[in-house]
C-alpha cells in the first residue's frame, strides 16, 4: 500500500493540476458548447497564450497572473479574427451545423493547427522557454504547498465561475445560452446569430490564451512552440469528460485528469501509463455517458 | 431487395493510367540509380500510407487523427517478429498486416460507434495512450525500441511496398464499384438514413477500417524495415497521421486517383524541403495551409472538384 502521507501531497498537486488543466480546456468548452464547432488548433492557441505571458515577463516583468488580462484582451481580437476568417462561411444562414459544416471546420482548424505550429517552430525556436516566478511555499506540515500552482489554481476556478455568472446572469450570456440551445428560436427572439457566435468564440479564445498563461507556471522551463500538441488532446478529453458546453464540466474534467496523472504514480505506477490511462477514460465516458458525466 | 451489382465491362482510364504508372515504376526501378530507388520507395510509403486512410475516412467520412498507431503496431510486429522470432522481414510485414488488421477490428468494434468529432477525438487519444504505453514494455525494447540490423536491401524493400501499393489500388477500385461501394457512400452522406434503407453500417464501416488498418500496419512495417530500427519515437509518429490525412484530403478524399495526387503533392515539399536548411521546419507549414484552403474553399478535394466543375472530365477522372 502506498505511503498515505504521499498520496495526500500528490493528490493536493493533482487537484492544481487539474484546476489548471481545466482552465485552458474551458476555452475550448465555451466554442465547442455554443458553436457545436471543435477547435483542432485549440493546443495552438493556448501555446501562443503562454509566449504571450512569457514576453509580457521579459519585456514588462509581468508574473503568469498578472499577464492573465493581457492574454485575454489579445485572446478576444484573435478570436473576432477566428471567426469570421474561418467559421463565419460555415456557420452564417444555418439553424444547425450540418454534419458536412463539422466535418469542413475540423479538417480546416486541422490544417490551421499545422500552419500555427511550424510557423511557431521557426520564429520562436526549438528551444523551451520558461518564465522565472517562483513564490514561497506554504508550510502545511507534512509537505509543503508551491504559492505559484494555488494561486494559480484560485484564478482558475474564479475563472470558470465567472463565466459561469456571466452565462447564467447577464442579457448576453443569456443569448449565448438561447444560441447554443435552438439557433431558429434565438433567432425569433431577436438575436443575430453571427453576432452571438462571433462574440462566444472571442470570448472562448480569451479564456484559452488567459489558460496558456496561467500554464506558464507549471512549465518553468518548457515553453516550446510544439506544447500545443501536448495540451490539445487533455482539453479534448476534459470537455467530453464534462460535457461540452457545461461550464463546470470543464472543472470535473480537468480534476478528473489532474488526479489521476499525480495520483496512479503514488501507487507505483508508471508516470507515462498514468497519463494513457488518463487519456483512455474518455472511452467508458463515450460509451456510457454520451454527454458528459455531468447531468 | 438485393441491389444489382454494377456492371463495368471497362475499367476506365483512372485505373489504366495508375496500372501503367506502377507497371513503370515496377520495371524501371532495378536499373534506376540508388538514390533514386531510395527515393522512390519513400514516395510508394507516402502513397501507402494515403490509400490506407482513404479506406476508412475517404469512403466513410469518419475523419481518423490516429491512424499512425497502426504503422506503430505494423513496425512494432515486424521488429518483434524479426528480433525475437527470427522472420524473415517478408514475413514481418505479413504479421504487420495481421496485427493491423485485428487491431483495427478490436478498435473499431468499440470506436465505430462514436460519430464525427467523437470519432476523430477517439482516435487521436488512442494514438496518444499506444505511446506512452508501449514503451514501458520492456519486451518491445521499453524505450529504447528495436535494432534490426538488416542491412540495406533496397530492392526487396521497394517490391514489398510496391505490392502493397498495387493491392490497395486494387481494393480501392473494387470496393468503390462494388456493392460495398453503394453502401459506404451511402454512409457518408448519411448513415441513419443508410441504415434505414437497410445497409448494414456497422459491420461496413467495420471491414473497411479492418483493411484500412491491415494496409496501414503493412506500410508501417515496411518504413521499420527502411529505417532498419522500431524507435518509440518512430514507431508512433503523429507527423504521419497528420500527413496521412494531409494527403487525401488535398487529393480528394474516396477518390481513386486523389491519394496518389496528394501523396505526390505532400511527398514532394517533404523531400526537397529537408535538403534545404531554412525551409526544414516549414514543410508542415505549407500542407497545413494547403489543407486549410483546401477544405475552406474546396472541401472535395483536386479530384473531387475537378469531377464537380469539369463534367467532359468525370469519365476520365474518379
Amino acid at each position: 500500500m502506498a505511503d498515505l502521507g504521499l498520496v495526500v501531497a500528490d493528490l493536493v498537486v493533482g487537484l492544481m493540476l487539474g484546476c489548471v488543466f481545466a482552465v485552458i480546456a474551458h476555452g475550448l468548452n465555451v466554442i465547442w458548447g455554443v458553436t457545436k464547432v471543435v477547435n483542432v488548433a485549440h493546443g495552438e492557441f493556448i501555446m501562443l497564450g503562454a509566449y504571450g505571458a512569457y514576453y509580457l515577463n521579459v519585456y514588462l516583468g509581468f508574473n503568469p497572473v498578472l499577464s492573465v488580462p493581457v492574454d485575454a484582451a489579445i485572446g478576444i481580437g484573435v478570436g473576432f479574427l477566428f471567426y469570421f476568417g474561418l467559421l463565419h462561411r460555415e456557420l452564417r444562414g444555418k439553424e444547425a451545423i450540418t454534419r458536412e459544416s463539422e466535418m469542413v471546420t475540423l479538417v480546416a482548424t486541422f490544417g490551421l493547427s499545422l500552419v500555427i505550429s511550424n510557423a511557431a517552430l521557426a520564429i520562436f525556436k526549438g528551444d523551451a522557454v520558461g518564465i522565472r516566478w517562483a513564490p514561497e511555499t506554504l508550510d502545511l506540515g507534512p509537505f509543503d504547498v508551491a504559492l505559484g500552482g494555488l494561486y494559480v489554481a484560485i484564478s482558475s476556478v474564479a475563472i470558470i465561475a465567472i463565466s459561469d455568472l456571466f452565462l447564467s446572469r447577464t442579457y448576453l450570456g443569456n443569448a449565448i445560452r438561447a444560441y447554443s440551445q435552438d439557433i431558429g428560436a434565438a433567432q425569433l427572439m431577436g438575436i443575430n446569430p453571427a453576432r452571438i457566435a462571433a462574440i462566444a468564440t472571442a470570448i472562448g479564445f480569451a479564456l484559452t490564451m488567459a489558460g496558456g498563461a496561467l500554464l506558464t507556471v507549471w512549465l518553468p522551463v518548457g515553453i516550446t512552440p510544439l506544447i500545443g500538441a501536448t495540451y490539445a488532446p487533455i482539453s479534448f478529453v476534459i470537455v467530453v469528460l464534462g460535457g461540452p458546453g457545461k461550464m463546470w464540466g470543464s472543472l470535473l474534467g480537468g480534476l478528473t485528469l489532474g488526479i489521476l496523472i499525480d495520483v496512479l504514480p503514488a501507487f507505483g505506477i508508471s508516470a507515462s501509463i498514468a497519463v494513457a490511462v488518463a487519456f483512455l477514460v474518455l472511452i467508458p465516458v463515450l460509451l456510457f455517458a454520451r454527454e458528459g458525466i455531468l447531468r | 431487395m438485393r441491389i444489382p451489382r454494377m456492371r463495368f465491362p471497362t475499367f476506365g482510364p483512372t485505373l489504366y493510367g495508375l496500372a501503367l504508372v506502377m507497371v513503370v515504376l515496377g520495371v524501371a526501378t532495378p536499373f534506376l540509380p540508388i538514390i533514386v530507388k531510395v527515393q522512390l520507395i519513400n514516395f510508394l510509403l507516402f502513397v501507402g500510407l494515403a490509400y490506407a486512410l482513404n479506406f476508412m475516412t475517404g469512403l466513410t467520412g469518419y475523419v481518423s487523427f490516429g491512424h499512425a498507431i497502426f504503422m506503430g503496431i505494423g513496425a512494432y510486429a515486424l521488429g518483434g517478429g524479426i528480433d525475437r522470432l527470427g522472420f524473415p522481414p517478408l514475413l514481418g510485414v505479413i504479421l504487420g498486416a495481421g496485427l493491423g488488421a485485428a487491431f483495427a477490428v478490436g478498435i473499431g468494434l468499440v470506436t465505430l460507434r462514436f460519430r464525427g468529432v467523437y470519432f476523430a477525438i477517439t482516435t487521436l487519444v488512442l494514438f496518444l495512450a499506444a505511446k506512452n504505453i508501449v514503451p514501458e514494455i520492456s519486451q518491445l525494447g521499453g524505450g529504447v525500441g528495436i535494432f534490426m540490423n538488416l542491412g540495406f536491401q533496397p530492392l526487396a524493400e521497394f517490391y514489398t511496398i510496391w505490392t502493397i501499393v498495387v493491392l490497395e489500388i486494387g481494393l480501392t477500385y473494387w470496393v468503390t464499384h462494388g456493392r460495398l461501394g453503394y453502401g459506404l457512400r451511402a454512409i457518408k452522406s448519411d448513415e441513419d438514413a443508410a441504415k434505414t434503407v437497410g445497409v448494414n453500417a456497422s459491420r461496413l464501416k467495420l471491414t473497411v477500417f479492418g483493411i484500412s488498418g491491415m494496409f496501414a500496419g503493412a506500410t508501417g512495417a515496411v518504413y521499420a524495415w527502411t529505417l532498419s530500427a522500431v524507435l518509440p519515437d518512430t514507431g508512433f509518429d503523429i507527423t504521419y497521421s497528420l500527413r496521412m490525412l494531409a494527403m487525401i484530403i488535398i487529393g480528394g478524399a474516396g477518390t481513386l486517383l486523389g491519394p496518389f495526387l496528394g501523396a505526390i503533392i505532400v511527398y514532394v515539399p517533404y523531400n526537397y524541403f529537408q535538403t534545404v536548411q531554412s525551409l526544414l521546419g516549414l514543410q508542415l507549414a505549407v500542407i497545413g495551409a494547403l489543407v486549410l484552403l483546401i477544405a475552406l474553399f474546396i472541401p472535395t478535394g483536386i479530384v473531387g472538384t475537378i469531377r464537380r466543375h469539369v463534367p467532359i472530365l468525370r469519365r476520365y477522372i474518379e
